[in-house]
């Protein structure tokens, strides 16, 4: 069962603080977080969080297309390294 | 003289024989499944034995693969395990600002004053954006670093080199759980 629209989504709200704080500095700063379960809102977009997987903090580059999502879906816990073959990175701006 | 060797880069590897006609199921490292053929013959490791596709699908199970002289299950099963290399070389140069990951992998990360930070070891994207995964040179745990600007400012495969800015961590310590006002998280609590 879905999550009822009338609660909102859920974040917490130590996250939100730390948000505003840098987003107020106006540095390009990772912002620290274990709260994996904290939905991405759209006054994140722009900022890079540094999500925990239970070992190191990933980088997570809020873009729109995020809004809506948990911030643990972008650090995955495990994960696995194929060979490089033809892929290509585009370097973001 | 002896020339440098040329890089080669894996593109996949013979998972199984497929059917009675000598066809293979093999595991693609290419961004397209279907882009296996596109770069000539491949070869084996040694570089000795060469593999002509002559017919590719894709399937639910992989891509079947029929090469040139395989022709029955025998020989299909004797390629088992063979990794199929292409060099670098046979892959299109990269559009402005595109970077092949067998590129990126090995370039040695110095900061903006030239300090040695380590070695790029991977280019891994979890939905989030590209990221450079560093290894430090004293062993210690990899980071990871936004491949954007404002982190990668110089790209110099070149040179062998990637500047790089390492990102600044900030964030107190967080509440552990609901209804909790323990500091920091369960691996720093006290």
């Amino acid at each position: 069962m879905s999550r009822s629209i009338w609660k909102g989504p859920f974040v917490d709200g130590y996250l939100v603080k730390k948000a505003e704080k840098v987003r107020a500095g106006g540095r390009s700063e990772v912002i620290k977080t274990w709260s994996r379960r904290s939905t991405v809102l759209p006054q994140f977009v722009g900022l890079i969080f540094g999500v925990h997987n239970g070992h190191k903090h990933i980088p997570v580059n809020i873009s729109e297309d995020m809004i809506g999502h948990k911030l643990g879906e972008f650090a995955p816990t495990r994960t696995f390294q194929g060979h490089g073959g033809d892929k290509k990175s585009v370097k973001g701006k | 003289m002896s020339q440098p060797k040329q890089k080669r880069i894996v593109l996949a590897h013979v998972a199984s024989a497929h059917g009675i006609r000598g066809d293979v199921v093999v595991r693609t490292h290419t961004g397209d499944p279907a882009a296996l053929g596109d770069y000539g013959p491949l070869s084996d490791v040694s570089g000795s034995r060469q593999f002509e596709i002559t017919q590719l699908r894709v399937t639910a199970k992989g891509v079947v693969v029929r090469f040139k002289g395989i022709v029955d299950r025998n020989a299909a099963e004797a390629l088992r395990g063979i990794e199929l290399y292409v060099a670098r070389s046979a892959l299109p140069p990269p559009a402005e600002g595109e970077y092949y990951h067998v590129d990126l992998i090995g370039l040695r990360a110095v900061g903006p004053d030239g300090e040695n930070l380590g070695r790029v070891v991977a280019v891994p994207n979890f939905g989030a954006g590209e990221m450079l995964e560093i290894a430090p040179q004293q062993g210690k745990e990899t980071v990871y670093v936004p491949f954007t600007d404002a982190f990668v400012p110089t790209v110099d495969i070149a040179g062998g080199r990637v500047v790089v800015i390492m990102p600044e961590m900030v964030g107190d310590p967080e509440p552990a759980g609901p209804g909790e006002d323990r500091d920091g998280p369960s691996d720093e609590r006290e």
